[in-house]
């Protein structure tokens, strides 16, 4: 019997709260200020207030907005239990819901009076697939470079794209300059990559010198994403000069001067250049362009997104409206697919940690067609959904999927897969519970322990993932539940967290992290169905904190759907940050309730999204100049 | 619908295979005469997720102590380690379960709760060596782990996983990338080892300046709150400038170690298996020791909050993780202490691997110091006291080992530090927390 850190009892509030509860009524500025004062002024006043924080801080009710960072974060620490602190008379769940949720919503209200402000995007190193996409379609070199780095690490929204954690170290700098090497001695073998590079050769009365500006005139645009001043191409001929004083051969010394310039910064960063006005105001065009295409395609700008930002059209909502579309029916848009997806789901996980284990399931080693197909199910599917421009309420339930002949046999469904060469876009059968995320292998094994399901890692992951609610962490010193059942004898895993729930403190989380995950008891780790386990029949069943009874997982799928705002919220934000390749502020937060809006009169169409995100403020404009460095070293 | 499913899962293909190695000359030349004196070695192996704490303190203290059953794979090496028993991290007390407690386990600071936006550490403790003493071999440091970075943010208490995923941290607020591909690290070790020849030196001279000359322009461009990125690329391409000139010119090698890299015998590139995957990175600990390509080095056996799985030891069932909450449960704490043994083993087949090399009259290991450990005691409760650790090697002579040292619990892990920088040749007067060397540790 195995328990993880979800299966411990949460005595403590949840965001989930506010996610299946109603908003509690009546609480207003004064409540807030009495919770205060009853529960943080022991320590938070006089010359020396704990932490730094001192209740005068917060005393006035203009601070909702002048320290709303301040706010935010002691809701935080009061929500996940941090305070007040171990020895302090503990709270009830309600008195933090009842804050936590009020502050939440205060704050939010108080940023959005004023309007969308963009944040800083900071300039950003391309992460390791953007790099090696890029270096492929730079230099028309169908070799997959993305083995040649190592992975990046995530932030912001929860993406390997943030800037704010896109390091650079000399391991790293050494395997750019290594993979630039690499990366020119193959293109000098491959016809169409030379083609690209050599659009000038010397001879026929064209000097050396002069088929080298020649290159350097259209490699160098195309690398730096922007047009590139005279200075900028002298300063690379010197460095071809200079090779070519080494002894090298004009070929070799002009590969050599391409090498230099896939390790300037101006390639490996995503530079904008800096607004040094007092007022906000829009990116320059091949800004927009690169954001544009590193959003939707994950590489470089092609010739035609460089072609209307030099055209001055790339910020007009018609242009982009008309552009999107075309995008998407891209084969590039696979990709941005599984990089989302892969990391919102975390089915990324599945390469890992969660992988699923050898004995029980060897076809997962030993079938990596079987593999792929589930592992690339979600991607594929929110692929046809962006391609054909469907609602992304799909991703809740749909009657469409994307199968395989083999992975629909592993799904014992009996969908008219025709062939397992490639994944196909198909109606399910009537009656069929396959039908958006939750129907999926990938996402079914990835929310269980490797061998075996848990309502409460499945409950956990749908409020992280669908509803963007995820429970805080367990409280230390809780027994776990073997320990309270050990006393009756072994039991199942329903009746140990019935007996679990029956503790008040653990209900306030478990009754509303268990239902969702017990309404899929009936898909195993690795997303079969089944109708018994350990000859037991399912017990699908389950009653949210609302008095709502789900049975199934299509229940639950209606259930989700009652609940579309949060996850419509939930996918809006993690896009916008995926986007903007940073964690999101507070002023965003009313940007993604802009969107959310008007995305619900336009039939929550997916590719409306994306227009929306494009054409938002945060994405389109620069913040006006601080002068000031954040973070910084030195 | 058309593609290559395969192309798309695998994210590695083609990969760069060895061609720079067939190319290149297996020349060893170095004009520096070797010193007499062995430098010192150092390793940190870093083991998530705690102990069993019932099966891991040996018996009894001093010369006269016996290994626990965790601890029983080192047997036969009592005289080359020593068991440290009750540090604590004061640093790491407060926070989350595990990112406070693992990220710091090497910078004792307190890190910064975000999702990254501002992380912020401190400076490790072989980091600060590598500072100090790197320029001596071909590459400062080699940071080395078996899982990539684990991906996304930790919604739930609130930190970016990147905390979980670095142990060696070069200033505050910057982690170091690691290699996970054991191929990988040999190829990087051949060739910072490997004597460019001038001319290619030259040529990466001159493209380093190129763009560092880049760089300065656009740091006059971008805004204020860019530079910092700036400056980043600025110091990381000036350190790869100084190895290359380093490289060609043999200057700074103060050692000419008694073994050489050979390019055929560089690793499989996918392991077979975690153990498989394990031994290959720790044995590219001993290559890069015993030809002085480094001699610092980090290794984590899987990043915080690990859950890889162990069902391929004989009674495990769980991945690490769902073993270090055993709830007092008495099957989870069996299983608990078996994943603790089985890194334990690792640990041992390092330490046998080093004693094995010879070097002059004594071995690698006596001329290193190997510590390992994790950053909590019970990974149940998460506490940072009573840490459970082992310093292995004789530091050159200036290791006491064959000691069970017993400390009171308010003693700082931090003061170990300070002893550890002081027998690796770059003393400090205190770091982090300190409040001096560790008695009983030096000779």
């Amino acid at each position: 019997m195995t328990v993880g850190r979800y299966s411990r009892c949460f005595a403590m509030f949840l965001a989930v709260a506010a996610a299946l509860d109603a908003q509690p009524a009546n609480y207003s500025f004064q409540d807030a200020q009495a919770f205060l004062k009853e529960h943080c002024q022991v320590c938070h006043q006089g010359a020396s207030p704990a932490g730094g924080f001192d209740l005068r801080q917060t005393a006035g009710a203009g601070s909702i907005r002048s320290e709303a960072a301040r706010w935010s974060s002691v809701a935080l620490r009061v929500k996940n239990g941090e305070m007040p602190p171990a020895g302090a008379p503990a709270l009830t769940a309600s008195l933090r819901e009842q804050f936590t949720t009020w502050v939440t919503a205060a704050v939010r209200e108080g940023a959005c009076g004023t309007g969308a402000i963009p944040a800083a995007s900071g300039i950003r190193r391309l992460n390791r697939e953007e790099y090696a996409a890029t270096l492929r379609d730079l230099l028309d070199l169908q070799v997959d470079l993305t083995s040649s780095l190592p992975a990046d690490g995530a932030g912001g929204e929860g993406f390997d794209n943030s800037g704010e954690t896109l390091f650079l170290s000399p391991l790293l700098l050494e395997k750019y300059m290594k993979t630039a090497q690499f990366a020119m001695d193959a293109s000098a073998k491959e016809y169409k990559s030379r083609e690209k590079i050599f659009v000038a050769r010397p001879g026929g009365g064209v000097s050396q010198e002069q088929a080298a500006r020649e290159i350097l005139k259209s490699f160098l645009p195309r690398a730096f994403r922007r047009p590139v001043s005279p200075d900028d191409l002298a300063q690379y001929l010197t460095l071809y000069r200079a090779a070519r004083k080494q002894g090298q051969d004009f070929e070799p010394a002009i590969l050599f001067t391409l090498r230099a310039v896939l390790v300037s910064p101006r390639f490996l960063f995503l530079v904008e250049p800096a607004n040094n006005s007092g007022d906000m105001r829009r990116i320059d065009a091949y800004s927009l362009a690169s954001r544009l295409s590193y959003f939707l395609q994950g590489s470089m700008p092609d010739e035609l997104l460089v072609d209307i930002a030099a055209a001055g059209k790339l910020h007009e909502p018609a242009v982009v409206r008309e552009l999107i579309p075309v995008l998407m029916r891209r084969e590039q848009t696979i990709e941005f697919a599984k990089r989302f997806v892969d990391q919102w789901l975390r089915v990324r996980q599945l390469d890992t940690d969660k992988a699923p284990d050898a004995k029980l399931f060897p076809a997962w080693t030993t079938d990596e067609d079987l593999r792929s197909d589930i592992r690339l199910q979600p991607a594929l599917f929110f692929y046809e959904i962006l391609k054909r421009d469907l609602s992304i309420l799909n991703l809740i339930d749909s009657s469409q999927t994307v199968v395989t002949k083999k992975l629909a046999r592993h799904m014992g469904e009996t969908i008219k897969a025709t062939t397992d060469q490639q994944p196909q876009w198909l109606d399910l059968p009537a009656g069929s519970t396959r039908g958006g995320l939750l129907g999926m292998p990938a996402v079914l094994a990835v929310a269980s322990y490797p061998y075996r399901t848990s309502p409460v890692l499945r409950g956990a992951w749908i409020l992280e993932a669908i509803l963007g609610t995820p429970p805080p962490p367990p409280p230390a010193n809780v027994p776990a539940l073997e320990k309270q059942a050990s006393d009756e004898g072994p039991k199942s895993v329903r009746e140990m967290l019935t007996q679990h729930r029956a503790d008040p403190a653990c209900a306030s989380c478990h009754s509303r992290i268990d239902p969702l995950g017990f309404a899929l008891e009936n898909y195993d780790f690795i997303g079969r169905w089944r109708d018994q386990d350990a000859g037991k029949p399912i017990d699908n069943r389950g009653e949210l904190p609302d008095g709502t009874s789900v049975a199934g997982p299509q229940s639950l799928k209606a259930a989700l759907l009652e609940r579309k705002d949060l996850f419509v919220r939930n996918l809006t934000g993690k896009m916008l940050g995926y986007a903007l390749g940073r964690g999101l502020t507070l002023q965003d937060s009313c940007t993604v309730d802009r969107i959310v809006a008007e995305l619900k009169e336009n039939d929550y169409r997916a590719q409306k999204l994306l227009e929306l995100i494009v054409l938002s403020t945060p994405f389109q404009y620069q913040p006006p100049a601080t002068g000031r460095s954040k973070g910084g070293k030195q | 619908m058309k593609l290559s499913r395969r192309t798309l899962l695998r994210g590695a293909g083609v990969g760069l295979g060895l061609p720079w190695l067939e190319a290149m000359m297996p020349s060893t030349a170095r004009a520096q005469a070797a010193a007499p004196r062995s430098p010192v070695r150092m390793a940190v192996l870093y083991m998530p997720n705690g102990v069993n704490t019932a099966h891991w303190y040996p018996e009894g203290v001093g010369r006269d102590f016996k290994l626990s059953t965790t601890l029983e794979p080192l047997g036969g090496l009592n005289d080359q380690i020593m068991v440290l028993s009750n540090l604590w991290n004061a640093a790491a007390k407060g926070g989350d379960g595990h990112y406070c407690k693992e990220s710091a386990i090497l910078t004792c600071a307190t890190i910064k709760k975000t999702p990254g936006v501002d992380l912020a550490n401190g400076t490790s403790m072989d980091q600060l060596a590598a500072q100090r003493l790197g320029e001596h071999t071909p590459l400062p440091s080699l940071e080395l782990g078996i899982a990539p970075v684990a991906v996304g943010v930790d919604l739930a208490v609130g930190y970016t996983r990147i905390y979980g995923s670095y142990i060696s941290w070069s200033n505050a607020n910057t982690p170091l990338a690691r290699e996970v591909n054991p191929r990988g690290v040999y190829e990087r070790l051949y060739r910072a080892g490997t004597a460019q020849n001038g001319d290619a030196a030259k040529l990466d001279t001159l493209l380093l300046d190129r763009v560092l000359g880049d760089a300065k322009r656009l740091r006059a461009e971008v805004g204020a709150a860019d530079s910092a990125r700036l400056d980043e690329y600025l110091s990381t391409v000036r350190s790869i400038e100084q190895r290359v000139q380093r490289a060609s010119s043999g200057t700074k090698r103060d050692w000419k170690p008694r073994a050489q890299l050979k390019p055929e015998a560089a690793p499989p590139e996918q392991p077979g298996s975690h153990e498989e995957h394990s031994r290959l990175m720790l044995d590219m600990i001993a290559t890069a020791f015993q030809s002085d390509t480094t001699r610092i080095s980090t290794f984590m056996f899987g990043n915080a909050v690990s859950n890889v799985s162990f069902r391929f030891l004989d009674g495990v069932s769980l991945g690490h993780h769902d073993t270090s909450h055993h709830g007092k449960a008495e099957d989870k704490l069996r299983q608990y202490q078996l994943v603790n043994r089985w890194h334990v083993a690792q640990y041992a087949y390092l330490l046998r691997k080093l004693q094995a090399m010879k070097e002059g009259e004594a071995t690698v290991l006596d001329n290193s110091m190997i510590l390992f450990g994790s950053a909590l005691s019970d990974g149940d409760t998460h506490s940072p006291r009573k840490l459970p650790l082992i310093l292995g090697g004789r530091g050159g002579g200036r290791i006491d080992s064959g000691q069970h040292l017993k400390y009171t619990e308010d003693t700082p892990l931090a003061n170990l530090y300070v002893s550890m920088l002081d027998a690796f040749g770059a003393p400090v007067e205190r770091f982090a927390d300190s409040t001096g060397p560790l008695p009983g540790v030096l000779v």
